[in-house]
């Protein structure tokens, strides 16, 4: 079982890195796969805490613009890409202090509503501060090429799934299921909550800044810098997460896909309307499928296996 | 300072309704700010087509957000009274609002345009000469308004059968439904009163304010940050804490610039949780 998934891993890593380098596959669909990695870092960075945890985390784009902030502005100073990229997850852990200290002692709700306002009062205060364009040096824009920003995704992208694999198979892991499904029957078994949830916090937001710098890495100038914290970029790896299936390994990556290929459909015939479809598509499927594509497969083929206590209730 | 006051009633009263909502019936409405804005937009079009001043067109505003809120109950909200705990029910909402915001301002988006919109009565921009302070006269009718409505939502939650049987519910929803009570009506009713209010802060804002298609979010926020310094579930502090934070927010302004306004409502939002998680002025219960 241990080795057929990781042949099929190895069978996937083997598809998306070989063909980029043997043949040319065009900048559109270049930078399509792209913001489908960043999407996958998103999701899977917002499943850590929402579908794992049970910490519904709506300012996502606070770590996300905080990581293209940071990672912007170190790189343009002149330090390597890869410690720029760095700093800007280092940054947006630091955000994750700032909110996460006070809020994960109450209750799940203030974690929401905390994360919200930081992400509202990032947009507006970056947006106040940065008034003009900001873009990188001419001789930046001379070596531009889409290949390297690829693999650099890709790469991201990889060690996302990676180390949520990792930690949601390790101790920590089990304590923060057991957070989401009873806070206190995981208090009263003696399960520290509190750090499992600022650890899986942190865990988050690295990866949150990290697709931030990569998405730095990819976009060399921004018109309206708090554009990245737009609440879009919350909403939009909530809804891959959640459509894929939040709290299992392989939804948020099946949601990310699924999401780009809606949006790519949708954006271009529709423009703004496409997010009302979406937004739709979201209160639906979690009113009637909490459980995401992967969760209601795994469900129903649970059921006629009649294997298994079932899922677990909390989300 | 003075103006501190005007925009803290302002602030309490667009946490008014979700103050209701939550505290009451532990629906977290994040879509809130997104129904004021729905609100101010009716009022708008009320006096842009048909010439209705905005504070007159109060009660038609108020009649159409509550069948909204009806709606908007029946739709979204009313299936999660089915989930087995409290938490989950707050997180679902949470998440179903959060995508109702998306279907909502891009719908008021794709018909109304993203353009800032305002309204221009005769009276607006006049000024009001109070105690040798200047007062904006929609500013001073906003007030008024707000106070108002908070005192017949006090009235109504503290002296009338219906505010008992909100009450009851909050406390125990099955004991209550056990003595008669129909829990379902009565969420149903609050919930049109909570977009009701939306409705009303809508018009407060346009006439003072501006409202644009994607607003409502940064309402939101000042709607949680006074849901926090008021205590959870403490409707009755709700306006004091709006001018609270509205007095420290105009403190705040002296020191640091304009654009860092919204920082400091953060600010105070993260030291009331760390200091007084259950709110400056929180009793055990409300109204008694």
């Amino acid at each position: 079982m241990h080795w057929k998934k990781l042949s099929i891993l190895g069978v996937l890593i083997a598809v998306f890195l070989v063909p980029p380098l043997i043949w040319d596959i065009g900048t559109s669909v270049l930078n399509l796969l792209i913001m489908l990695f960043i999407y996958i870092i998103l999701a899977q960075s917002w499943n850590l805490m929402g579908g794992y945890t049970g910490q519904i985390n709506l300012g996502l784009a606070a770590f996300f613009g905080c990581g293209t902030l940071v990672t912007h502005f170190i790189w343009k100073a002149g330090l390597p890409f890869y410690l720029a990229m760095a700093a800007g997850g280092v940054a947006a852990m630091v955000l994750a202090v700032i909110i996460g200290l006070p809020t994960l002692r109450l209750k799940g709700m203030y974690f929401g509503i905390g994360t919200f306002a930081l992400a509202e009062v990032c947009r507006i205060v970056v947006g106040g501060t940065f008034h003009r364009m900001l873009k990188m040096p001419s001789s930046y824009v001379a070596s531009y090429n889409l290949i390297s920003r690829y693999y650099v995704a890709f790469v991201v992208a990889t060690l996302a799934v990676v180390v949520v694999y990792l930690v949601t198979h390790s101790k920590l892991g089990l304590g923060m299921v057991a957070v989401r499904d009873d806070e206190t029957a995981a208090q009263v078994t003696g399960v520290n909550t509190f750090k499992c949830k600022v650890l899986a916090l942190f865990i988050s937001a690295l990866l949150a800044g990290l697709a931030g710098g990569v998405f730095a890495y990819l976009r060399l100038s921004f018109h309206f810098i708090f554009m990245m914290f737009s609440p879009v970029w919350t909403f939009e790896p909530l809804m891959a997460a959640i459509i894929g299936g939040a709290g299992t390994l392989a939804g948020p990556i099946i949601g990310s896909v699924f999401l780009v290929i809606l949006s790519e459909v949708f954006a271009l015939k529709l423009g703004e309307a496409h997010l009302i479809i979406f937004g739709l598509l979201f209160v639906l499927i979690v009113m009637y499928f909490p459980y995401g594509l992967v969760g209601s497969v795994g469900r129903i083929s649970q059921r006629i296996r009649g294997v298994g206590r079932g899922m677990s209730q909390g989300k | 300072m003075a103006n501190g006051l005007l925009v803290g009633a302002l602030y309490g009263l667009v946490a008014l309704g979700f103050a209701l909502l939550m505290g009451v019936m532990k629906f977290l409405n994040t879509a809130h700010g997104t129904f004021i804005i729905l609100g101010g937009y009716l009022s708008y079009w009320l006096l842009e087509l048909w010439g209705i001043d905005p504070f007159l067109s109060l009660p038609l505003v108020v009649m159409a957000m509550f069948l909204v809120g009806i709606a908007f109950y029946k739709l979204a909200l009313s299936p999660l009274l089915k989930l087995p705990n409290i938490g989950m029910r707050i997180n679902t909402s949470m998440l179903i609002t959060f995508g109702s915001i998306w279907v909502l301002d891009n719908t008021m988006t794709v018909l109304w345009t993203p353009d800032v919109r305002s309204v221009m009565t005769p009276y607006t921009g006049q000024t009001l000469k109070l105690l040798g302070v200047r007062f904006s006269l929609t500013g001073l009718g906003g007030v008024g308004v707000a106070v108002l409505v908070a005192l017949a939502l006090y009235f109504i939650l503290s002296g009338t059968y219906f505010g008992k049987h909100i009450r009851a519910a909050t406390q125990d929803a099955v004991a209550a439904s056990l003595c008669g009570i129909n829990v379902q009506r009565t969420y149903l009713f609050s919930c049109g009163i909570a977009i009701a209010l939306a409705g009303v802060a809508g018009m407060v804002v346009v006439s003072s304010y501006s409202i644009s298609s994607t607003a409502g979010i940064g309402w939101l926020s000042s709607a949680f940050v006074v849901m926090v310094l008021a205590g959870e579930g403490n409707i009755n502090a709700i306006i004091p804490a709006g001018m609270v934070l509205g007095l420290i927010e105009s403190a705040g302004l002296l020191v640091v610039g304009v654009s860092y306004r919204q920082a400091i409502a953060l600010i105070v939002f993260i030291i009331v949780l760390m200091i007084k998680p259950q709110g400056l002025f929180a009793k055990k219960e409300y109204g008694s």
